[in-house]
Parts: structure tokens; C-alpha cells; sequence
């Protein structure tokens, strides 16, 4: 296998005194579309921003293209398009006007403009104010900006949060055309499971700063061969209580009944016993292979408890 | 690429962002708004201001400077809080600190303009007042505008006054780029530039508070025999606080966390 486009040891970042980040590892291989998931607040963002430069890790390294980020900072960044939480534009400029004060930064041809607004069909509303622009097409342009320097590697932080289902699917289409017509690397966060699932070859998930699974898409699916199970009973509360004590993963609780993911179906029988036990009245039991979306709040959840 | 390239396409993208902005506009009406009211007054009242023996350049450069130079630490406040506003205000500090040049080129670039706009502004007065004495020469010729006058010492006295603003300029822009709070680097600077003027009135280090430099270090220009290389040392003060500030703002971007 080659080298990793993106490789991130041991990464940890405070603010003040709390630990945004808890020892990120990462290794992005070259070519994949890389889903980096997580709910809001994970560390998705703080993530991309380290990767970036923009925020200096107290811990840990990050390499890029194979180099350090810090000792070749400008020419990694030369080689990246980003596009990072809320669009970055000059309102008062026009898309192209916009494109042009980045293009003075990076250098680079006039076409260039022309090639990347035709890339994200952006070139009728290029000379509009970009003050008059919707949230896809400001996201858009955002899109255009960064691919100003025909990056090989896009860092995109939720691009299509804030988006309309069409302006979702445009921005999929958008993104999976640049990965296998334009070649090119797209680390992707987002704490949409359905969008990540659509595209991405890889996906890592984050929550409270720590990296849960890193690996293939598929792979996070195998891993997730584990069952769920629904519980119908009479007291959540003492069937909650019960169970974690056990060491059950509890993922929701309803005014009847708790969802839970176990390992084995002799499990299922095992919390029968102990929910009775404690005298809890246990009207059904069904149980279910785990869909991506369950293993995903299975290991998100887990450490909540 | 070598530092010289970066800085210029630091600069070129910095210049380009003002285009359609109010600020290409503040800047060159700001320095007419003194010019045009002493035009007005001038043609108004022109007899009453000049006496026959007087030469009248020096009563209009004596109306000119004084309230430009009042006028200035405002117009330093607002140019500085609008070069920062305009990242600020599209949330594009992480754009331009996410491009191939150095975060230290991407600084130095801004301040290189603001300075630009400052010193610019500052021309541009000088060369208004110079065109309302042309202007009066003509519309009210009896006013005595045809005498002979040293043109130079307008520009002369921008550039001392440019200097000596430095000191203090580099404060409101370091405040600037630091806070996204609009109305504390003002409301700083307005602190700054009231207490130089209570202070002045008998401080006995009055000659070091950075907001007094201009006004202090630009000296009797009205004495025929004026020097405007003389009584540096405001000059020296202000550049050399210039000098420190700059740098440490530099530090501190360099650090900075990018939000």
C-alpha cells in the first residue's frame, strides 16, 4: 500500500483546559474519498483546522504528502484546497472578483478562474454580488476557491451542511466527480452517516476528541456485525440500571422499552435472566442485525456511559 | 518563491479585496473634507482671515494642519478597524491564512497596506490644499494667493505627521486584528487621543504618551525660518514604538489561532 496522503499521530489539542482533541491518529490513503465522522463537537473541525495549520496541536505530528506540515507549511498548503466550516467570501465582491483575490495569493493563470467556476457551474452567477448568493452557492464558490491550485488532496468541513436536498446531491455529484474524473483526494467530515456512507471509500469516527474506527467503509460495516437487540418491558429505569451495571451498551431508551447492541445471541438470553431477576416484566425480544447508523451511535454512545 | 514574490501577491490580493469598498472612498474623501471647508470659508470670509501684508498660503496651512491633524487619529481608527473588518466580517481569516504564502507574508502585507492608505490619504490632503490655494488664486484673486509660497512644505509636513503617527497606528491595528470588538480598539483609541490632550496640559511625560507624537513632534511651522527635519525625537519615539508594536502583533499573528 502506499504512503498515506495524510498521516496525523498522536495529535492532542486544548482549549484552555479542555481536550478537544485525545491522541488523533490518522492515515488517509491517497486517492480515497475519507469520511471523517462524528457528532457536533467531536473534534471533526478542530481536526481540519490542525491539519491546516491553523491551530498548533500541543501533541503529535501531522504529515502531509509525506512531509511534516510545520517544516514545509507552504508547499503542502500549495497542494491543498480547503474549505472549512462557514463559507469564507467577500460579500461585497462578485464569485469571480472573490476567486480573483485568491488567484493574486496563489499565483497561477487567469483561466484558472474561468476552469474552476465552469467545474462547480458556477460561471451565470459569477459576476453577481456574492452578498446575493444562496448558502449551495456560496458553498460552491467556496468549492471554486479552493480548487484554484488544482490541489491533489480537498479538506472539505461539512460541505453541504445548510444545504437543500438538491444542493446535497450537487455537491455529492460534485464531490465524487473530482475523486474519479480529477483524481483526486477528498477528506470529507461530516456528522451526516447517510452522506459519508454514499461516498466515502474510508471513514473514520471521532467522538469526544478520540478516534473510534479508522479503516474501510466496508470494514466498519463487518465490524458492526453485531445485533441489535429491542427490549419491550414495564420499567426502563430499573432494566436501564440493571443492564448497565452488566456492561451493556444501552443505545436508546423508550417509554417501553430499551434498544441495545450485543455481541451473541446467548447475550439475549442472558439479559432475559437478568431483567427478570430483577424483577422486571419482559414482553418481548427481537433482535437485529445492526444497520451502519446503529454502529455508528453504538460507538459514539459508548462513552457516554 | 522568494519572500519578494509572496509579498507582492500578499499585497495584490490585499489591494484587490477593497475594490467596490467604502473605504477606497473614505479614503480620498476623508483628506478633502478640511480642504473643502476652507475652501468655503476662504471664499466666504476670505478678507476677514488674511490681512494685506500676509501672505495667505500660511494662513491656510495653519487652517489646514491644525484640524487635520485632530481630525487624523480618527481617520487612524477607522482605516485600521477596516482593514481588519473586512476578514472579519466575510469570516475570511481562514481563507487567506490557508494559502500557499507564510503567515508572517500574509501579515506583513496588511500592514504594508494600511500604512500605504494611511500615507496616501495623507498626500492626497496635502495635495487638496494645495489645489484649494490654486482654486482661491483664481476665484478670489484679491485674496493675494499669486504670492510666492514653498509648495514643499505640505508634503513636508505629511510625511512628518505620517511618521509620527506610526506609533500610535500600529496600536489600533494590532487592536484590530485581535479582536473582532469594533468598538473597543475605538473606543481605546478615542481614550488614548483625549488623555494626550488633558495630559498635554501639563503632564510632565506628556512628550511620551504615543498619541501626542504628531501634534507634538510637527513643532512652530509657522515660523518662517520652520525646519520640518527638527525635533525628531517624536519622530524617532513614534517609529520605534512603530517598530516593536509591529513586530509583536507580528508574533502574535504568527501564534495566532485561526478561527
Amino acid at each position: 500500500m502506499s504512503e498515506p496522503i495524510i498521516q496525523t499521530q498522536g495529535l492532542d489539542f486544548y482549549f484552555k483546559d479542555f481536550k478537544a482533541l485525545d491522541q488523533v491518529s490518522l492515515n488517509v490513503p491517497r486517492g480515497s474519498i475519507y469520511g471523517f465522522l462524528g457528532p457536533n463537537g467531536a473534534g471533526k473541525t478542530t481536526t481540519i483546522r490542525v491539519l491546516l495549520d491553523l491551530f498548533h496541536p500541543q501533541r503529535g505530528q501531522v504529515s502531509i504528502f509525506g512531509k511534516e506540515l510545520l517544516d514545509h507549511r507552504e508547499e503542502i498548503l500549495g497542494k491543498i484546497g480547503a474549505l472549512i466550516e462557514n463559507p469564507s467570501i467577500y460579500k461585497h465582491l462578485s464569485g469571480r472578483q472573490n476567486l480573483e483575490v485568491v488567484r493574486k495569493m496563489v499565483g497561477g493563470k487567469k483561466e484558472r478562474v474561468e476552469e474552476v467556476l465552469k467545474i462547480v457551474r458556477l460561471v451565470d452567477n459569477a459576476d453577481k454580488k456574492a452578498k446575493n448568493y444562496s448558502l449551495g452557492m456560496c458553498q460552491r464558490l467556496g468549492l471554486a476557491a479552493a480548487l484554484l491550485t488544482d490541489p491533489e488532496l480537498l479538506i472539505l468541513d461539512e460541505p453541504t451542511n445548510g444545504l437543500d436536498p438538491s444542493g446535497i446531491i450537487e455537491m455529492r455529484e460534485l464531490i465524487l466527480r473530482l475523486n474519479k474524473d480529477h483524481g483526486k483526494t477528498i477528506f470529507l467530515s461530516s456528522h451526516i452517516l447517510s452522506e459519508i456512507e454514499k461516498l466515502a471509500t474510508d471513514v473514520a469516527i471521532i467522538d469526544q476528541g478520540k478516534i473510534l474506527y479508522e479503516g474501510k467503509l466496508d470494514g466498519l460495516k463487518n465490524e458492526g456485525s453485531s445485533l441489535q437487540l429491542t427490549i419491550e418491558l414495564d420499567h426502563v429505569d430499573t432494566a436501564t440500571k440493571v443492564l448497565q451495571k452488566q456492561g451493556f451498551a444501552i443505545t436508546e431508551t423508550y417509554h417501553n422499552g430499551l434498544l441495545l447492541t450485543i455481541k451473541s445471541k446467548q447475550e439475549i438470553a442472558e439479559i432475559n435472566q437478568l431483567l427478570v431477576a430483577s424483577g422486571v416484566q419482559v414482553y418481548q425480544l427481537s433482535s437485529s442485525q445492526e444497520n451502519l447508523e446503529a454502529v455508528f451511535l453504538n460507538l459514539t454512545k459508548k462513552l457516554d456511559q | 518563491m522568494n519572500s519578494v514574490t509572496a509579498l507582492k501577491r500578499g499585497i495584490g490580493a490585499e489591494l484587490y479585496k477593497f475594490r467596490r469598498t467604502f473605504i477606497l472612498w473614505f479614503l480620498v474623501l476623508a483628506p478633502a473634507f478640511v480642504p473643502f471647508i476652507n475652501l468655503m470659508i476662504f471664499v466666504k470670509k476670505g478678507h476677514e482671515l488674511v490681512g494685506p501684508d500676509d501672505n495667505p498660503w500660511e494662513r491656510l496651512v495653519q487652517m489646514s494642519i491644525d484640524p487635520g491633524n485632530f481630525l487624523f487619529t480618527f481617520f487612524v481608527m477607522i482605516v485600521a478597524l477596516f482593514v481588519s473588518s473586512i476578514e472579519q466580517n466575510s469570516n475570511t481569516w481562514k481563507l487567506i491564512y490557508t494559502q500557499p504564502l507564510s503567515r508572517l507574508v500574509v501579515y506583513t502585507s496588511k500592514v504594508l497596506v494600511f500604512m500605504l492608505m494611511l500615507l496616501f490619504s495623507l498626500l492626497l490632503f496635502s495635495v487638496f490644499t494645495i489645489l484649494v490655494g490654486l482654486s482661491l488664486k483664481v476665484m478670489v484673486p484679491d485674496l493675494g494667493f499669486d504670492q510666492a509660497f514653498g509648495m514643499g512644505l505640505f508634503f513636508q509636513l505629511a510625511i512628518k505627521i505620517f511618521l509620527a503617527t506610526l506609533g500610535y497606528a500600529s496600536l489600533q491595528f494590532w487592536m484590530s486584528q485581535r479582536w473582532k470588538n469594533l468598538l473597543l480598539p475605538l473606543g481605546i483609541g478615542i481614550g488614548g487621543w483625549i488623555s494626550f490632550l488633558i495630559l498635554s496640559q501639563g503632564w510632565k511625560y506628556v512628550e511620551y504618551h504615543p498619541y501626542g507624537f504628531p501634534m507634538l513632534g510637527l513643532g512652530n511651522y509657522q515660523d518662517p525660518a520652520y525646519e520640518w527635519l527638527s525635533e525628531l525625537k517624536f519622530v524617532y519615539r513614534s517609529v520605534g514604538l512603530a517598530a516593536v508594536v509591529f513586530v509583536l502583533a507580528g508574533l502574535d499573528m504568527v501564534r495566532k489561532r485561526v478561527v
